[in-house]
């Protein structure tokens, strides 16, 4: 697992930018406070955002339930701790699979979603990944198929009518 | 839409076929016949479309058994028929063309 070693990457990676801001946010409000004493606060306000925002953007916040709306495990949940490979790697493209998933008419991407994350929990950890592959190699095929299976179903039962 | 029995979809047929009235889940396939998922996948769907094979969720409750349901394959009466009579009627695939499949997990 690197999640630790990542973190420390980004805190670095982030400390000369925060520290830069906060230099010119000093400066900008001594010069504000020389020539425009009302609007010093301005510079400190902008300071602030800026800083969140380069936070933010370094260092996202984590959210459990980003992407998922299913039950079940995804690569967060069976099998994560024994994952092969790095374990940003397997959920990344996790994450990617559920993307994929909505390229996909509704029911028909929300099954495949349902039986890759029923398969890969159940495959061995060396295997996993090359299973993901090829499941994102085969997606656009397969969404490509359902697509026309589902307009050649609604041709063949007519269009709805209302009530 | 006519089926093209192609090897994979011959593979994913012979597996089926070894107990017509069995079931199977997707890795069981996909290790039977030596098909990457993301391979066998569009195989079964295809072959659910024509009415060969019908499919059915596992009724367990997820959290008690720390898994998720595993979705099930079976062949419907009339694809048992249907999928013995292509098959007779098939080009084998050569052997060739199996160990390939097998060395390369299947990817299409």
């Amino acid at each position: 697992m690197m999640p630790d070693i990542d973190r420390e990457g980004r805190r670095k990676k982030r400390a000369p930018v925060i520290a830069s801001i906060l230099l010119v946010t000093a400066v900008m409000a001594a010069l504000l406070q020389s020539f425009q004493p009302d609007w010093a606060w301005v510079s400190l306000a902008i300071g602030i955002v800026a800083i969140t925002a380069v936070g933010v953007s370094i260092d996202p916040p984590r959210s459990h339930k980003r992407g998922s709306r299913r039950r079940g495990s995804d690569l967060t949940g069976h099998g994560r701790a024994e994952d092969d490979g790095p374990a940003g790697l397997a959920a990344h493209r996790w994450r990617t699979l559920a993307r994929v998933s909505r390229l996909m008419p509704g029911p028909a991407g929300r099954r495949w979603l349902a039986e890759a994350d029923s398969l890969l929990s159940d495959i061995e950890p060396a295997r996993r990944t090359a299973a993901i592959r090829s499941y994102l190699l085969s997606a656009p095929r397969l969404a490509v198929m359902m697509w026309a299976h589902q307009l050649h179903r609604r041709a063949r039962l007519g269009p709805r009518r209302p009530g | 839409m006519a089926l093209r029995l192609t090897v994979q979809v011959q593979l994913v047929l012979q597996a089926l076929l070894r107990d017509p009235a069995g079931e199977m889940y997707g890795l069981e396939l996909s290790e039977e016949t030596g098909l990457q998922p993301g391979t066998a996948y569009p195989i079964l769907l295809r072959l659910e479309h024509e009415g060969w094979v019908a499919s059915r969720w596992e009724d367990i409750d997820p959290r008690a058994e720390k898994r998720p349901a595993r979705r099930y394959y079976h062949l419907t009466a009339g694809g048992a028929v249907q999928a013995s009579a292509a098959l007779s009627g098939a080009r084998r695939p050569k052997g060739a063309a199996l160990r390939r499949l097998a060395e390369g997990g299947g990817t299409a």
